[in-house]
């Protein structure tokens, strides 16, 4: 017999018996199961948070913040400085002139459907220009506020995890009230966790006289941030600094990126607790058969082939484990809404994404676990000489 | 006990066994007491606000500003008995990412508001005297190796200097403690008429309010008052306990806490319930052992009792290492992370909850492979020879 | 009861239901074992040797009848009591020695004087005395799985005699040897038995190991039976 039959044939009885071993089999399955789910929830944590955060900052749009002021949140632009940042170089015009768009950024309170309780909105007051720059803007129900009037759209994301702000209803934030004439989405990015008005009303109401917060500006094809940088740096009425909003939102999401880091240590940690329990499984599981294990190999089975039977098997049973735990993971977490404080103290809305490659990652994961909890033990019983292993009782 | 050594023998017969099982605990726990620490770091706030203290801020939101009118009208109001205020500086040391929680108070009554906090009588003076003085709290002062006179550059993400530029320069006039270590003191403090002399805006806003009542019982019928007081005003309040202030902000990281301390938790449960299946497979290997302990004369109970003790013994072992290095990591990342996360530390709750679970833990495996000692049937042992 | 008998079975019968069937294993069987005796029972597997050694050993009860030992019945005793009982008055032999793994020869004996209260330096004098008795003083650290079978059974033995039991209960304690070790742990039981006066009980399917012992019994189906299959009554012990 060659080495691949007698393996076949070993693995076939190993497998035929392992309802005789069902609680060790499940122990197994169990913890690779544990592992891949934990894993996979991080990981789709992570990458849904940064789905939603890179896709909103674009590579080709200028941010402008004051210099050292971190967050929109923090910072300050005057009317005269939108205006020399509307002729640096490389911004791009359409009919209504240049893609710029100086915007303000305020926040609110809101009911968190999930806790009942206040938590943070950003509201952005933003004109025309800023609509059009966000090719990804779209409406999805209501309109567009009217500009001078106490009108808002929500983002999808409001919508989701905040009350009250269906379409035709009433906000109140402090002694302001709204009104909600629109739904928007973005895409599934961040802006989606907003509620965007009229700037010059927000102005107002905020007591912020002409000034904005920050610039965003659309570059031309081929234009360079390095140029422009040059340029805030030559005119001494400017005090901005520019950077890519893709490289502004990236800092942003650092927060979460941490907690994605978290969860990586954490999972990686917990995967060597399940691994030393599944190791532990399959030495007392191989234990149990080394009296069968010696047999097969006292009648002429290749040491090879009940080697390969024992490993063959550990890796079953880790990847029905991990075939398992994906599949919770799947279903517990994949489109899962969550929110949490991103930059600016702000909630940020986003859904957990478990994309298949994630999914594959786990099934590899567990495949190694399987692995190396079936070497060792499988290397012992079968290195033992079978004249010893029948002498051994239990 | 007589039988110690053979619990002990018991235990220790296979080391690969006992180093796996004792390894999968001791990562059990060392998460436990990490994540558990961590848990209790974020909910710090909320434990260690004074009762009788209750916070006013703008009702759009506490980034909004209150006029200082507002605090004379707060002062005045039955029930109140100090009333202190600050502005958010948004400060930073040299780099923007290395954040400084610095807030621009009303040097006076601050202290009054805030009696866990001493301060030596010499150093407040010595503040109270310098405009351009900041009393830095210990924890903050020995990150940064600050020492009393030592003038620090300190810039703001938010406001300019009238005289150009984003950076104050300050002279650490005093340090203060607390009089409970898990009292944070990772910030500083700075004079409000200095910071709104000099800040290019000027303007005479206060950030929010803090104040005491008399008594906690009246602090909702204050909180109350105040709010109606400013109703249809300017600017409107929202007037909260610091408790519940607290506990909204750290509500804030949202449902992402919940979902990663649940898998976390879920984690932990399986490793025990892995754990449990090794410990009653162990044992069952022994039954034919166990059986000739009972025909030699050995009671029920008695190895009843010595599979618990070894149970018991295993969970504690692995488990009294796993938070033992659970404390390590915490005080390590304590260090690291004290900008962020500042009270972060495994205190006795956290190490009683863990001996708790280690103890719930030992027991349970111990008394499934336990009960079934107990019941085994020596004659069929014996058939088995 | 008679002074001179150290066990006796009056009409014991024992009985087991397995499923809707009940077997029965001895009806109505008698039997006594004088003091100093040194008993061998011989027959062939299913003829209740076991059902019989575990019976006297008080790890096992008779459906009915009565069991004497030295004077008081033990078939009545609860459970923790005839633990205790066995822990004063049985040494076990067993055919596959039965030792703990995990500890060594020294440790193995001491196991019966933890049901004692004699102290921590007194067990190790009784240890060493049961380990010289049968020969191993020198093995005393050894581990079973260093150790032969031969040694391995005299391990056993001195575990038997440490605490001073009135009878051994050796269930085929030959029965994994060969025939020049098995005769070595055959003199060994046989001199417990002239010169320590032990009793002794040996249940074995091997005539050879029952040349040793005072008198053989033989059963079958459940009764004593002379050597060729007369009825027990006639059997004069």
């Amino acid at each position: 017999m060659s080495v691949i039959s007698q393996s076949l044939a070993v693995i076939k009885m190993n497998v035929l018996s392992l309802p005789r071993r069902v609680w060790m089999s499940l122990a197994m399955v169990l913890a690779a199961a544990v592992v891949v789910a934990v894993l996979l929830a991080f990981l789709a944590m992570a990458k849904g948070f940064e789905a939603t955060m890179q896709s909103a900052g674009s590579e080709d749009v200028a941010f402008f913040i004051r210099t050292g002021s971190a967050a929109e949140l923090n910072s300050t632009v005057t009317k005269d400085q939108v205006n020399l940042i509307s002729e640096a170089p490389g911004i791009a015009s359409n009919d209504d002139g240049p893609l710029v768009s100086p915007e303000l950024y305020v926040i609110v309170d809101g009911i968190k459907k999930s806790t009942g309780t206040e938590a943070n909105i950003p509201l952005r007051g933003i004109e025309p220009q800023g609509l059009a720059m966000r090719e990804n803007f779209s409406l999805t129900q209501g309109r567009l506020f009217t500009p001078g009037t106490d009108e808002l759209i929500v983002g999808e994301g409001i919508l989701r995890q905040f009350d009250g702000f269906e379409l035709g209803q009433e906000v109140r934030f402090g002694k302001n009230r709204w009104t909600v004439v629109g739904v928007f989405s973005t895409g599934g990015n961040v802006f989606e966790s907003e509620l965007w008005a009229d700037a010059r009303v927000i102005q107002t109401l905020y007591n912020r006289g002409s000034s904005y917060q920050s610039v965003r500006a659309k570059l031309e094809p081929g234009a360079s941030l390095q140029s422009i940088e040059q340029y805030l740096k030559q005119d001494p009425r400017l005090n901005q600094e520019v950077q890519s909003e893709a490289a502004y939102f990236a800092t942003q999401g650092e927060s979460l990126g941490y907690m994605a880091l978290f969860g990586r240590v954490i999972s990686s940690i917990m995967a060597l607790g399940a691994l030393a329990g599944a190791l532990n499984t399959m030495y007392t599981s191989v234990a149990d058969r080394a009296k069968e294990i010696a047999t097969l190999r006292a009648i002429g089975f290749s040491n090879l082939s009940a080697f390969i039977g024992t490993l063959v098997e550990a890796m079953v049973l880790a990847l029905i484990g991990g075939i398992i735990g994906a599949l919770a993971a799947f279903a517990l977490f994949d489109g899962m809404n969550a929110s949490t404080l991103g930059g600016s103290f702000t909630q940020v809305v986003f859904s957990f994404e478990l994309s298949t490659d994630l999914i594959l990652q786990g099934i590899y994961l567990a495949l190694i676990i399987g692995f190396i909890s079936g070497f060792f033990p499988a290397w012992r019983a079968t290195s033992v000489p079978v004249a010893v292993a029948f002498q051994s009782r239990g | 006990m007589k039988d110690f050594y053979l619990v002990y023998k018991n235990l220790t017969r296979k080391k690969l066994r006992l180093f796996l099982t004792c390894f999968a605990i001791f990562i059990a726990f060392l998460i436990f007491g990490a994540v558990t620490a961590l848990q209790g770091a974020l909910n710090s706030g909320v434990e260690m606000s004074a009762d009788n203290r209750l916070v006013v801020f703008n009702k759009i939101n506490f980034t909004q500003p209150l006029p200082y009118a507002y605090v004379n009208k707060v002062r005045s109001i039955d029930g109140v008995e100090h009333v202190t205020h600050a502005n958010w500086f948004g400060g930073y040391y040299q780099e923007p990412a290395n954040q400084i929680v610095t807030m621009a108070v009303a040097p006076e009554s601050y202290f009054e508001v805030y009696e866990e906090l001493v301060v030596d009588p010499q150093q407040k003076a010595s503040w109270l005297a310098n405009q351009a003085g900041v009393l830095v709290g210990e924890r903050l002062a020995k990150v940064n190796n600050w020492q009393i006179g030592d003038r620090i550059p300190i810039s703001s993400s938010i406001f300019s200097h009238k005289d150009g530029g984003q950076t104050w320069d300050l002279v650490v006039e005093g340090i203060f403690t607390a009089n409970d270590p898990q009292i944070d003191t990772g910030y500083m403090v700075f004079h409000y008429k200095y910071f709104m002399e000099t800040q290019s805006w000027g303007g005479d806003y206060v950030g929010w309010i803090v104040l005491t009542t008399e008594d906690p019982a009246l602090n909702e019928q204050v909180a109350k008052a105040i709010d109606e007081n400013f109703a249809n005003s300017q600017a409107e309040t929202d007037t909260d306990t610091e408790k519940a202030f607290n506990k909204a902000f750290i509500e804030q990281i949202g449902n992402i806490g919940l979902i990663i301390f649940g898998v976390v938790f879920m984690a932990f449960f399986t490793i025990l319930v892995l754990v449990g299946n090794t410990m009653v497979l162990a044992v069952r290997e022994r039954t034919n052992e166990i059986a000739v302990l009972k025909t030699l004369g050995f009671s029920s109970p008695r190895i009843f009792r010595m599979i618990l003790t070894e149970s018991c013994l295993l969970s504690f072992l692995g488990g009294l290492l796993g938070i033992g290095a659970a404390f390590l990591v915490v005080r390590f990342l304590s260090e690291m992370m004290a900008r962020f996360l500042p009270n972060l530390v495994l205190g006795s709750d956290i190490l009683l909850q863990a001996l708790g679970y280690m103890l719930l833990l030992g027991l349970i495996t111990g008394i499934v492979p336990a009960v079934n000692a107990l019941r085994l049937n020596i004659i069929s042992a014996f058939a088995r020879g | 009861m008679n002074q001179d008998n150290l066990f006796e079975l009056n009409k014991v019968s024992k009985r087991f239901t397995k499923g809707k069937e009940t077997i029965s294993i001895f009806d109505n069987l008698d039997m006594q074992i004088k003091r100093g005796d040194f008993l061998a029972i011989m027959g062939p597997s299913g003829s209740g040797k076991t059902t019989l050694l575990n019976l006297l050993g008080g790890v096992d009860q008779p459906t009915s009848g009565e069991v004497w030992f030295d004077g008081s019945r033990i078939d009545s005793l609860s459970e923790s009591q005839l633990a205790k009982w066995r822990a004063n008055n049985i040494g076990f032999i067993f055919q596959f020695y039965n030792l703990m793994p995990m500890l060594n020869a020294a440790k193995n004996v001491e196991l019966p004087l933890l049901l004692t209260n004699l102290s921590a330096k007194e067990r190790q004098q009784r240890v060493d005395t049961a380990l010289q008795l049968v020969g191993l003083a020198d093995r005393a650290k050894h581990m079973p799985a260093e150790m032969s079978g031969g040694q391995l059974q005299r391990v056993a033995i001195a575990r038997a005699v440490v605490s001073d039991p009135k009878l051994l209960l050796c269930d085929e304690p030959t029965g994994d040897l060969d025939r020049r070790t098995a005769d070595e742990i055959l003199e060994m039981l046989q001199l417990l038995n002239r010169e320590f006066g032990k009793t002794i009980l040996m249940v074995t399917h091997d005539p050879a190991a029952a040349k040793y012992a005072t008198h053989t019994l033989h059963l079958d189906k459940g009764q004593f039976v002379r050597e060729g299959g007369v009825p027990a009554e006639e059997v004069s012990l």
